[in-house]
């Protein structure tokens, strides 16, 4: 049996929308969140990457799988990328350190996805995620998610698809067989669908595990500078 | 003691209709809502999704508890992922937001109903 997990909890300051929204997906039956701190790069020079918030200061006595691996980058769990050009996405597919490659939801795709780096992000372990909560605010946005996500589902025939929620609100956040049902609205056979939200997230954990075990020196860190560079809009 | 004798039924043809038992959680907790505007809500949130055509199957409401904003829908199995996932992507009632929780869905109705943890006692 695999548990749900969802992978995408936007990160407020607001500590305590933050525990309410933490509780509200432990009530709906997810056993495994991750909170996302979003960090835009602008295209020359170098911003801060902000730094987390210690999961002992939001909630009391937590397992968590911890990953060393670049400096940066070394607090945290999981890393991902939203690329905004097929250029940045060929490269986060076939090349990136990372964990999962974020689709954008609120806007019309930027590119087409290509078979060629689709099947190479599914090759080594690299999830594409798919984010529903703009699907819930406005209708446009709703159209947008639909297409996005079909042509993607299309292209990587339903496999290596996180489908997360991206947001701040706990009344945004739906129920693991919700999303579930979801998918399937977005051409995903029902057995992908209920991966979407379960055995995927846990695929991305191990990879990411395995990843900070077995590229644990300076390679690695050298490898992931480059990539935040690279990526001008990333994560 | 006699051991307790279990039969086994299988049921081989697909269920005519689903049943779904869902919450309706709103953002001011002290709104009160009729069956008639949660069954306008849903209806609207269909059309907003799948359009006049799509959102032409039928589907009822067979009860509505107006203190704990819960509701029993009865709907054809094959309207079934379809109305699922209006309720899914409804987020606003009156420029208030919203949301639906699936409690439960079973083909039966009488899954739906003598669950224990509802239980009060006297």
């Amino acid at each position: 049996m695999s548990l749900f997990m969802d992978l995408n909890l936007s990160w407020t300051t607001d500590k305590r929308r933050l525990q309410t929204l933490l509780e509200t997906a432990a009530h709906l039956g997810f056993s495994t969140v991750a909170i996302n701190y979003t960090y835009e790069a602008p295209s020359k020079g170098k911003k801060e990457i902000p730094k987390p918030t210690p999961v002992s200061q939001l909630v009391e006595q937590l397992p968590i799988v911890q990953r060393h691996n670049a400096a940066e980058y070394k607090a945290y769990d999981l890393l991902a990328v939203q690329p905004t050009t097929e250029k940045l996405f060929h490269a986060a597919c076939m090349t990136f350190d990372v964990d999962i490659i974020c689709i954008t939801v609120t806007e019309r795709l930027p590119f087409f996805f290509k078979r060629a780096p689709v099947n190479g992000a599914r090759e080594r372990g690299v999830m594409f995620e798919v984010c529903y909560a703009a699907a819930i605010r406005d209708s446009t946005m709703r159209r947008y998610t639909l297409t996005n996500a079909t042509s993607l589902v299309e292209r990587c025939a339903g496999k290596n698809v996180l489908i997360s929620s991206g947001t701040d609100k706990p009344l945004e956040l739906r129920g693991p067989y919700d999303i579930s049902n979801l998918a399937q609205l977005f051409g995903m056979s029902d057995v992908d669908a209920k991966d979407g939200v379960s055995s995927n997230g846990r695929s991305v954990l191990l990879h990411a595990d395995t990843v900070s075990m077995a590229t644990d020196g300076p390679p690695a860190a050298k490898k992931l500078k480059t990539a935040a560079t690279a990526a001008p809009s990333g994560l | 003691m006699q051991p307790a004798i279990f039969e086994r039924v299988v049921v081989k043809n697909s269920p005519v209709y689903q049943y779904m038992k869902v919450s309706l959680v709103l953002e001011h907790v002290q709104t009160k809502l009729t069956a008639v505007e949660l069954k306008h809500l849903i209806t609207t949130g269909l059309k907003s999704l799948y359009g006049e055509v799509g959102a032409a199957f039928p589907f009822d409401l067979l009860t509505f508890e107006e203190d704990t904003l819960t509701a029993v829908l009865r709907v054809y199995s094959r309207g079934l992922v379809r109305l699922w996932s209006s309720l899914t992507l409804l987020g606003f009632f009156q420029q208030q937001r919203c949301a639906f929780r699936v409690l439960q869905v079973s083909p039966y109705l009488l899954s739906l109903t003598g669950n224990s943890r509802d239980l009060t006692l006297d």
